[in-house]
């Protein structure tokens, strides 16, 4: 008998999940609402994402984009809507590409937001969501928030945020101002680091760079979690070789030539480094503040 | 053989640069390579007319506009002159445009590209205005002299689109240019179709993209009316200005050093790389003409 329900149970979750992947988005969008109708609807997977956005699909692709759906409103004589529900592999990396896409951080529709009066973007579950319009009039404005709103709650699913995002201090973290990814491209996203893949990023680590203090003094914090100690340990040594070889356990904070302070150091699968530290007090405060988290 | 470049590797070789000048300590590598190379000539020009306080550009301002940077550009007395010395009346002539919906160059550049084309003798079924079609517009296929215009703005993958990419459309397959942040893109510039036959690149700022949230993001509130044009006969030198000007908004509009995200690299490989042209700006002859207040460059 539990057997029976046990395969009962996987079958409904099997058909369910087909019926989603089927369905899910567009089927639960509704084909009229307001003054607008849908008048296109899109549908790509991997690499057909070129056909809708070019080179800038790459973004998605490097956070393992599995597909994206949605649609285009339209209406007489006014602006029109486009929904595009792009689906990743994980949650943790639908939460990726909004970190690079969200300023600041609010929680109106799914598991983070951020709205504008002509555009939503926000995260839930493996879904990364975008409704925007074409321009910005009162009608406009109501529809792509209904339109959040749909989607959010269509969406069954919520998901967990990578667990290395956990381990910035939040004491100094300026709004909005960290970035979840895996490949290298990203590392020079709020400051060149390096043009390569300096500390050997791939699908299997989870990084996560972040920016402290003042908007005229920023401190940036590095995380990355490696599958194993081994890794991180011949990533610290990279990163030490290339940029700071002068760093010892005796000397373990290094002021560079243009007098900021640098530092990095291992804990167990994880590397951590802070660059253009405003002072040696700050850096070796920010340092002993994650440390603490690590 | 190439090296790999840290921040550090910057620091400790410009240890006298601004920190603070994130547009070239985002650069990947810092050792141009053509230290005694002639300098690559750039005009911008603005005006601060050209909208008129409409949402449209003023035809005879760009117009005008146009005419004397290629003027000064070519260093001949007039118009007339400066267009005759950029095409013969027996040049095939393909005008390599952007028609991306969201943020095409300005029609009024097509169109008065096409004048200019015409005016100078070319006949009109040996011209063509195109972009996504390149490959198989017979005008473009046996073109003798491409001209390049495209709108300056921040993209999610090459950090910026601007006048060496514009030419990714003349590529077999564009995605094979993709591989670590499009940083190859100057190779387009040795494919059959185009190789030595590029006469003018126009990069268009009448009101560029400085940001974008995601990769198909093109809103107004990321653009600002700068009411400019870039010309130049060097892509990289184009570009490079193009891409100090982006910086510049981008941090006046942030309040702090905001650098493109992915770097733009490909231009700085462009010359360090690949040869194509001149990125450093010490080897740019920048000749600013009109409006220039928030210049950024």
């Amino acid at each position: 008998m539990r057997i029976r329900c046990l395969l009962l149970s996987m079958m409904s979750a099997f058909h369910l999940l087909a019926s989603v992947q089927e369905d899910f988005p567009a089927g639960r969008l509704p084909e009229r609402f307001m003054s607008y109708r849908i008048t296109d609807r899109l549908n790509y997977s991997g690499e057909d994402l070129y056909d809708y956005i070019n080179g800038g699909a790459e973004l998605y692709l490097s956070y393992g984009l599995t597909r994206m759906t949605g649609c285009k409103y339209n209406g007489d004589g006014i602006p029109q809507l486009t929904v595009e529900i792009y689906e990743m592999t994980t949650p943790k990396n639908a939460f990726g590409v909004y970190t690079q896409s969200r300023d600041r951080e609010e929680r109106v529709y799914g598991q983070g937001s951020q709205s504008f009066h002509d555009f939503i973007l926000f995260w839930k579950g493996c879904y990364f969501v975008t409704v925007y319009a074409q321009s910005v009039t009162p009608e406009s404005e109501a529809a792509i928030k209904h339109l959040a709103e749909v989607i959010d709650k269509a969406i069954p699913a919520t998901g967990q945020r990578p667990p290395v995002v956990a381990l910035l201090p939040e004491e100094g973290l300026a709004e909005g101002g960290f970035l979840y990814f895996h490949h290298y491209i990203w590392l020079n996203a709020y400051f060149f680091i390096a043009n390569h893949n300096l500390i050997d990023l791939d699908d299997q680590t989870d990084a996560v760079l972040a920016k402290y203090g003042d908007a005229n003094a920023r401190n940036y914090l590095l995380i990355v979690e490696y599958p194993d100690g081994e890794k991180a340990a011949s990533a610290y040594q990279k990163l030490k070789e290339n940029y700071a070889p002068e760093l010892t356990a005796a000397q373990p904070f290094i002021r560079l030539e243009d007098k900021t302070w640098f530092t990095t150091w291992t804990k167990g699968n994880r590397l951590g480094a802070i660059f253009n530290g405003n002072s040696r007090e700050e850096t070796e405060k920010l340092y002993i503040l994650t440390i603490n988290h690590m | 053989m190439e090296k790999f470049i840290t921040r550090r590797d910057l620091l400790k070789r410009t240890a006298l640069m601004a920190v603070g000048s994130t547009v070239f300590l985002s650069r990947p590598l810092s050792a141009w390579a053509w230290a005694d190379a002639a300098k690559s000539k750039v005009v911008l020009i603005r005006n601060r007319q050209l909208f008129g306080g409409g949402d449209q550009p003023d035809p005879a301002i760009a117009a005008q506009m146009l005419d004397e940077a290629v003027t000064t550009l070519t260093g001949k007395k007039d118009a007339r002159e400066a267009w005759a010395s950029i095409v013969k009346p027996t040049d095939i002539v393909g005008v390599k445009t952007n028609v991306w919906n969201k943020f095409p160059t300005p029609e009024i550049m097509n169109t008065l590209l096409k004048e200019r084309v015409l005016q100078a003798g070319v006949s009109d079924e040996n011209l063509s205005v195109n972009d996504r079609g390149v490959k198989n517009d017979p005008i473009f296929q046996k073109s003798t002299a491409l001209i390049n215009v495209r709108p300056m703005r921040t993209h999610a993958w090459s950090g910026v689109g601007s006048c060496i990419k514009n030419y990714i459309m003349f590529s077999p397959q564009p995605s094979s240019y993709h591989d670590d942040s499009c940083a190859s893109l100057a190779t387009l510039y040795d494919l059959p179709i185009v190789k030595g036959k590029t006469r003018l690149h126009i990069l268009v700022l009448f009101k560029p993209l400085f940001h974008h949230r995601t990769a198909q993001d093109a809103s107004e509130e990321y653009m600002w009316t700068y009411s400019g044009l870039i010309a130049g006969f060097d892509p990289v030198a184009v570009d490079s200005v193009g891409l100090r000007i982006i910086q510049g908004k981008r941090n006046a509009f942030f309040q702090e050093d905001r650098p493109l995200n992915p770097p733009a690299k490909h231009i700085e490989l462009a010359e360090t790389r690949y040869h194509l042209g001149v990125a450093d700006p010490s080897k740019i002859e920048l000749v600013k003409l009109g409006w220039d207040e928030e210049t950024f460059v």
